[in-house]
């Protein structure tokens, strides 16, 4: 019984955080392709895994164009045998769920379907950084019918041949026990990919890349490209920073630093000079026939994820943009509900409270903690019964997995982690016609560089939020909705996936939500262990601030402070009025759980680190020499301007 | 050793520069039309061939007619051809043009060019051919059998900063050779190995070295025309202190400037980086290069010692080639042509070994009978005591270089004899001149604009490097670097080094220590040469890690 490892791998752009120089003033490595970083750990862990099974088959997969041989030929220098490259022009233009389904047309082609008698695992980044929805590898498991674990750090072997994988949850992490075959997604946080070796180089520049055409692999041309996917890109458009250039300060020693931080800081720093955009000039909307195609569907569908016995916040956000898109629909569209577990009927009423119409009730003991599974095959009958229009899920790592896997069930097409949901139209040029009403889902990508509009054709249109975007809505009291019952088919393949363990934290510090001065430590501030970041929040707490300590993923990972001190990545969007970043190089997602706080300021020794791209006021230095200096001013008074609450 | 990885071959070459690219070219024609069929593998730390190769460079193309026959001169990647060549001296406002070239000194008929993209040419070439190149690998060890030369090794990967391995730990493959060619660039580490351990520089001078900073920057319209090339002098070294500056016009408005110092100075504080900021600030320069914008930075030593610093260029079953031995000629400041001179020399040398099958010294040693037969010695001979004589200061130096002309090279006084640059370093105390920092105080705050902060430049080097490995910078001994580095010389390094890895960190209670930060380094080398006392080590780091030069 050999096992075959098959590593799924995209070839990207060099990521923007990734690229030197200031402005794209100096974009050299545009034309730069790496493998997909995601990817690489993807690579590792069917690496790792041959470790314990030295005679395992080693495949490495990709689709694109030929110039991807690049990367497959790097992935064998890794240590992989055998290379694929699905590559037909018919692929171009594939979304998420033509990749999906192509992908898995691809492994089933070679040989591997959920009823090989060989076993086999296959191996996947979380992401891609040109594409950031996490979706492909929740689609492939579908499409072939069989287990997945997303969100992986690491994957380990027990002695019945299970594959054992350390999932991260929102407030800790999950040991899920599965059986092969398996689909598993790893994020960038397991351990870090090797360097090619010579031998490998050696060996890669004498294999052969097999490719493989859409007709190879028998994939039903009208399902894939850009005519077959359920979903279109519909408009990009460049973010522009709204943070001014960094006031970095110099000086000889520690003393002079933090002295000239703080005048900087007095002076309020660079201010930007927004230029006043043209104002656009109105596009005509022709004069087309205006068409309804959902066929019936309606009503805005959501799922109430529950997390220590309580709805998670992120949930009850999404409340928020499913209000608005019913009231954009029309009054009589109704928000539902989706409330499984194992005795949550409870909740309901809080569901009510917060503006849900109906909550449909799935209630079974084996459901007590989520499953992407079962979850996922309820939420999708539900969908068959009641045809909603729209489904939303909250971008968690639940939420993130479940949604693809749903959409591959229902056909539909999902646009991840979006931060912006409306109704409008599509003028469709070529069929003369404009859909409407349609969902606009609005997400940032590429490195949260640029904002892509995504229109979905296929009803329901899923999309998920990102958590801490949307405010949750305001309570209304005893505010009454209808409770119905549904009773899901399972079968027991629902519940080949065993949850060992759960290690949730309590999800959540509230007080950085509240705090005016968050101070942070990352990797480069662990030397003490955050010693020094606790008590400079400390030290300010004492001058009657209302200061928290946090920390980015990597210290959370080393198992330093709690999940839910964790600022960005699966942890939480902060706005405070000051947030002090130490020793944090500012990995993209990081950045986007802070770039709402009112002043940023970055204590990092590398003058290179993004996270000074990022701020607003940065000292370059080792923290250990810094802080204790601010410290001391902080004891003096400097309270980085915020005043202390008088109660 | 057991499960560790191995590969054999014909040929190992260390370093894909012009000298070893040439040895790979040259070889495999020689052994095509020998009828011989063996594999020639050329490894290079560099992300690329080209990412760490850095020259001015004015090139004199007649070389590559030798080596590519077949390839016309117009097809190599050169970038002008010099139209327009002026010898400047300047002050620190002023310029005055030389009536005249120093002799050696004159570029008629040379090309400017980027030397990285000739490298990524001569490259295409040798794979043509079937060399094997692969880039992004770093040798770090040499191996040994009976005390000779068996092939190297490639760095071990996935270690954190003590050498533990981590979960993706793998170890280097060992290159088993027949031939080991050491084509490293000005002061190879693994040559450095190879020299020691075979007191392959007894009876020699030591070599000496110069620095250089290089920056190229896209300019105006009209501010330099490709192929104008100005070469100054004077500003703002001073007498005692050995150098000059460049300045190439390129196509698509880009030109390339740079400034080029010996390290034999004494000035513990003397900072090259600074020295080319404060010259970039003469009015003749920082004219052409108004409105411009910096596009990339980079620092590199050249081996000046000249014809008697020439180590001894073979052993048993390796040879050294290129810039690794030395070969440049100093009044020319031209190296390259010399470089693949060499290569093409130890090729046809390597070539016989291989059909005799016979790799010992003995066999090698035609290579440097081929030298001293060659352009090579007819270019290095007669400038033999140039640079030496430049020891006591410009103006001995302008004595002796007119003697050595009039007398062939010689000069009255023989051969010249050359210090280690770490030793002329002076302690604090004993360098009784204006010191660097003071001579140019109120140049030293960067505008940002036409002058730039070392952090600032390196950033524009491109360099990176892997955050889990052996940091590859070691203080030999840690115990006397507080007192006699820090205490009597002030630390040199964090003056001297182009890309700001050696800080004095001074805290609040007047504390000081060396801090390093390896992750800067654009792999010049010259804290392995100039840092006095028991000095510092340079070790290649892991493959692909260092800067990532594309135009220089």
């Amino acid at each position: 019984m050999a096992l075959t490892i098959i590593s799924l791998i995209k070839q990207v752009p060099l990521p923007a955080e990734m690229r030197m120089g200031e402005d794209g003033l100096m974009d050299r490595t545009k034309a730069k392709s790496i493998i997909n970083i995601d990817c690489q750990f993807g690579l590792e862990a069917g690496l790792q895994l041959k470790k314990h099974y030295p005679d395992a088959r080693m495949i490495v997969c990709s689709m694109g164009p030929f110039s991807f041989e690049t990367a497959l030929r790097t992935a064998i220098s890794m240590g992989y045998d055998e290379a694929y490259l699905l590559s037909d022009r018919k692929l171009g233009g594939s979304d998420t769920y033509a990749t999906g389904l192509a992908l898995s047309s691809l492994i089933r082609h070679l040989g591997f379907t959920k009823d090989s008698k060989e076993p086999f695992v296959v191996f996947a980044g979380r992401q891609t950084s040109d594409g950031d929805t996490a979706h492909v590898p929740s689609q492939v498991a579908e499409n072939l019918g069989i287990p997945q674990a997303t969100f992986v750090e690491t994957v380990k072997v027990d002695d019945h041949g299970n594959l054992v994988a350390r999932r991260i949850i929102e407030g800790g992490y999950q040991l899920l026990q599965l059986p092969m075959p398996c689909v598993i997604s790893l994020t960038p946080t397991g351990i870090p990919p090797r360097k090619p070796s010579l031998t490998g180089a050696i060996k890669a520049r004498n294999s052969t890349i097999n490719i493989v055409s859409a007709d190879d692999v028998q994939i039903d041309a009208t399902k894939v490209g850009l005519s077959g996917s359920p979903t279109i890109v519909a408009n990009v458009v460049n973010i522009e920073s709204d943070r001014p250039p960094v006031v970095l300060c110099e000086g000889q020693n520690e003393d002079e630093l933090v002295g000239r931080f703080i005048a900087n800081f007095s002076k309020g720093g660079n201010v930007l000079n927004k230029q006043e955009k043209e104002e656009k000039k109105a596009v005509e909307t022709p004069d087309f026939p205006e068409v309804d195609n959902r066929n019936g569907a309606k009503g805005v569908l959501t799922w109430a994820e529950i997390t220590n016995n309580s709805i998670a916040r992120p949930s009850l956000e999404l409340l928020t943009p499913a209000r608005k898109l019913a009231d954009e629909l029309g009054a009589d569209t109704k928000i539902t509900t989706l409330l499984i577990g194992k005795k949550v009927e409870p909740l309901a009423q809080q569901l009510f409270e917060y503006g849900v119409d109906e909550v449909v009730l799935i209630e079974d003991d084996r459901l007590e903690e989520y499953l992407v599974l079962p979850f996922s095959d309820i939420i999708a009958q539900v969908i068959r019964e009641r045809k909603p229009e729209i489904a939303l899920f909250a971008a968690t790592t639940a939420g993130r997995e479940l949604a693809p896997r749903i959409g591959s069930k229902t056909g539909s097409g999902v646009t991840a982690d979006c931060t912006g949901l409306e109704i409008g139209i599509y003028v469709n040029r070529k069929e003369k016609v404009i859909n409407s009403p349609i969902l606009h889902s609005r997400r940032p990508t590429y490195g949260e560089s640029k904002l892509a509009t995504i229109l979905g054709f296929v009803y329901p249109q899923i999309s998920t939020a990102r958590a801490g975007t949307f405010e949750v809505p305001a309570r209304v009291a005893n505010r009454k909705g209808i409770l119905s019952v549904f009773k899901p088919t399972l079968s027991d393949a629902d519940f080949k996936v065993k949850i060992l363990q759960t290690v949730r934290g309590e999800g959540g510090l509230q007080n950085l939500f509240d705090a005016d001065i968050i101070v942070s430590g990352g990797r480069g501030a662990t030397g003490d262990n955050l010693e020094l970041v606790r008590q400079l929040a400390e030290a300010l707490k004492a001058k009657g601030i209302k200061a928290e300590w946090a920390c980015s993923r990597v210290v959370v990972d080393s198992g330093i402070c709690e999940y839910a001190r964790q600022i960005g990545q699966t942890g939480k969007t902060v706005r405070p009025k000051v947030y002090v970043a130490i020793g944090i190089s500012g990995a993209i997602q990081h950045i986007a759980g802070i770039k709402e706080s009112g002043k940023i300021v970055a204590i990092d020794h590398n003058p290179k680190a993004s996270i000074f791209r990022h701020a607003d006021f940065g000292i370059v230095g080792e923290y250990q020499d810094i802080l204790p200096e601010l410290i001391e001013r902080v004891k003096n008074g400097f309270t980085f301007g915020i005043e202390a609450k008088s109660s | 050793m057991s499960n560790a990885a191995t590969v054999s071959t014909d040929v190992l070459i260390i370093g894909g520069g012009p000298s070893g690219l040439a040895v790979s070219i040259r070889l495999a024609d020689i052994l095509k039309q020998m009828g011989l069929n063996r594999r020639i593998l050329l490894i290079e730390k560099g992300n690329a061939i080209g990412s760490h190769i850095l020259s001015g460079a004015v090139i004199k193309p007649a070389v590559f007619g030798e080596l590519l026959p077949d390839v016309g001169l117009e097809e190599i990647p050169f970038n002008s051809k010099i139209t327009k060549d002026s010898m400047l001296l300047l002050s620190a406002k002023g310029c005055m043009k030389l009536p005249f070239h120093p002799p050696h000194m004159g570029n008629k008929g040379n090309y400017v060019a980027s030397l990285g993209d000739v490298c990524r040419f001569l490259a295409t070439k040798a794979e043509e051919k079937g060399v094997e190149i692969y880039s992004g690998f770093s040798v770090n060890e040499i191996i040994y059998s009976d005390g000779k030369v068996i092939g190297a090794k490639t760095i071990d990967t996935g270690v954190d900063h003590h050498g533990h391995h981590l979960e993706n730990f793998q170890e280097g493959t060992t290159i088993e050779a027949k031939l080991t060619v050491f084509a490293e660039g000005a002061r190879g580490s693994l040559t450095k190995q190879l020299i020691n351990r075979f007191d392959l520089q007894q009876g020699k001078n030591p070599q000496i070295y110069s620095l250089g900073c290089k920056e190229v920057w896209s300019v105006p319209e009209g501010a330099i025309k490709p192929g104008e090339v100005y070469h100054t002098l004077g500003y703002p070294m001073n007498l005692r202190e050995f150098g000059g500056g460049f300045i190439y016009g390129l196509t698509d408005n880009k030109v390339a400037v740079g400034l080029v110092v010996g390290l034999d100075f004494q000035d513990p504080t003397f900072d090259v980086h600074a020295a080319f900021q404060v010259w970039k600030t003469n009015p003749f320069i920082a004219k052409i290069l108004k409105d411009g914008k910096l596009l990339e930075y980079g620092a590199k030593t050249l081996p000046e010692g000249g014809w008697y610093s020439l180590p001894k260029l073979v052993t048993d079953n390796a040879l050294i080639v290129g810039d690794s031995a030395g070969f440049l000629t100093m009044p020319a400041l031209k190296g390259v042509h010399l470089a693949i001179h060499s290569g093409m020399l130890a090729a046809e040398t390597i070539a016989m070994a291989l059909s005799k099958e016979d790799f010992s010294e003995e066999v090698l040693k035609t290579y440097e009978t081929k030298v001293r037969d060659s352009i090579i010695y007819k270019e290095m001979r007669p400038v033999r005591n140039f640079r030496q004589g430049f020891a006591g200061g410009i103006i001995a130096g302008a004595f002796h270089f007119a003697t050595q002309i009039l007398t062939g090279g010689a000069g009255f006084f023989g051969r010249l004899k050359a210090h280690p640059d770490n030793v002329t370093t002076k302690k604090l105390t004993e360098y009784t001149a204006k010191p660097f920092c003071k001579r140019f105080k109120d140049k030293l705050d960067f505008d940002k604009t036409l002058t730039f902060d070392k952090v600032t430049d390196v950033y524009f080097s491109g360099a990176t490097h892997d955050e889990q490995q052996i940091p590859h910078l070691h203080i030999n001994n840690p115990a006397t670097y507080e007192s006699i580095n820090i205490k009597e010389y002030g630390a040199p390094c964090s003056y001297f080094c182009p890309a700001e890895v050696y800080e004095l960190h001074t805290d609040k209670s007047g504390h000081r220590e060396l801090r390093i930060h390896a992750e800067n380094c654009v792999h010049c080398k010259t804290c392995d040469i100039k840092e006095p006392g028991d000095g510092i080590t340079w070790t290649t780091p892991n493959g692909g890690n260092g800067p990532e030069y594309k135009n220089m």
